[in-house]
């Protein structure tokens, strides 16, 4: 069965994302970081930072926090949603959605005060066969930039799998 | 950079670091805070009879939830804002009782562009030494 590799090169969503501080707090101590760093901005300074960084992982999260509606960038035609046509259309038919691998690349620490602006887009889309079963896998890459300089800040790789019945 | 914990020079390569656990015994709980703090309501995570009628014996963890806190025994080591890279595959599921284990290993150490820089293997494993989340990561270590 073929995928449509026009996917390919396409872009997922632009968006506009605020760093505070409240959610940073809260997800460190969600994954059981305790250090004074993500909750004190004189400890953040003590340690080096301008401001409160975010965890690693923060990234992943950053738009379910900071995507404040009036803030984002008007809707554009032809961005692909390849997670509802593909992976969606698959998943209707039955078997399993995974979140097959995340991948994070750090250009400067995330800080609580930032304004991101992020650009997804898909950077593969293939099939494979293993023990019976067709998985379909479909790989986003989102960047986020300093709002104010353009610099890259993170880029994050996610790839996300359906496996059939 | 900020926060040094450990010097380039105390890293061996091939070697692998005692096992740290993260958490003892993982629960709903922590899943629940979790979902709070990242969005990701999946009921998979936090709802028992979701769970069940899914054929699951019980709720698991989100795998991001493990990826958070393998990234935090990263974090406890070399110190915040050293990561260059971080990967992490999602393995095995996560069921409610285990232990969070973090083991890393140091693959190589390399200076670039006159940066001391090492490459580690980093995985959480549970009481049974079973596999949940396998990674990879690149951190940035002063002399």
């Amino acid at each position: 069965m073929a995928v449509d590799k026009s996917y390919i090169g396409r872009t997922t969503s632009r968006s506009r994302v605020t760093i505070e501080r409240g959610p940073v707090a809260n997800f460190a101590r969600a994954v059981k970081d305790e250090s004074p760093v993500y909750r004190d901005p004189g400890a953040a300074k003590s340690a080096g930072f301008a401001r409160i960084p975010a965890p690693p992982t923060f990234g992943f999260v950053a738009a379910f926090w900071g995507s404040f509606p009036e803030q984002q960038p008007p809707p554009e035609a032809g961005m692909a949603n390849p997670f509802v046509e593909v992976i969606g259309a698959l998943a209707r038919k039955g078997g399993i959605v995974l979140h097959g691998e995340q991948e994070f690349v750090y250009h400067r620490p995330i800080l609580v005060g930032d304004m991101l602006r992020g650009e997804g887009k898909v950077v593969d889309l293939y099939e494979k066969e293993s023990k019976g079963k067709t998985m379909t896998f479909v790989v986003t890459e989102t960047v986020y930039r300093d709002e104010k300089t353009l610099e890259p800040v993170l880029t994050m790789r996610f790839n996300l799998v359906h496996r059939s019945a | 950079m900020t926060e040094q914990k450990i010097r380039f020079a105390d890293l061996v390569e091939g070697e692998t670091a005692p096992p740290i656990t993260m958490v003892k015994e993982v629960g709903r709980m922590d899943w629940v805070a979790y979902a709070g703090a990242s969005g990701d309501f999946n009921p998979m995570h936090t709802d028992e009879s979701a769970a069940k009628k899914a054929g699951l014996p019980s709720p698991f963890g989100h795998g991001m939830f493990t990826a958070g806190v393998l990234a935090t025994s990263l974090t406890d080591r070399f110190g915040i804002g050293r990561l260059r890279r971080y990967k992490v595959r999602f393995v095995r599921q996560v069921w409610p009782g285990e232990a969070m284990i973090a083991v890393q290993k140091v693959v190589k150490k390399y200076v670039k562009d006159g940066e001391n820089l090492v490459d580690l293997e980093c995985n959480i494993v549970n009481q049974k030494g079973e596999l949940t989340v396998s990674g990879e990561a690149t951190a940035a270590v002063e002399a």
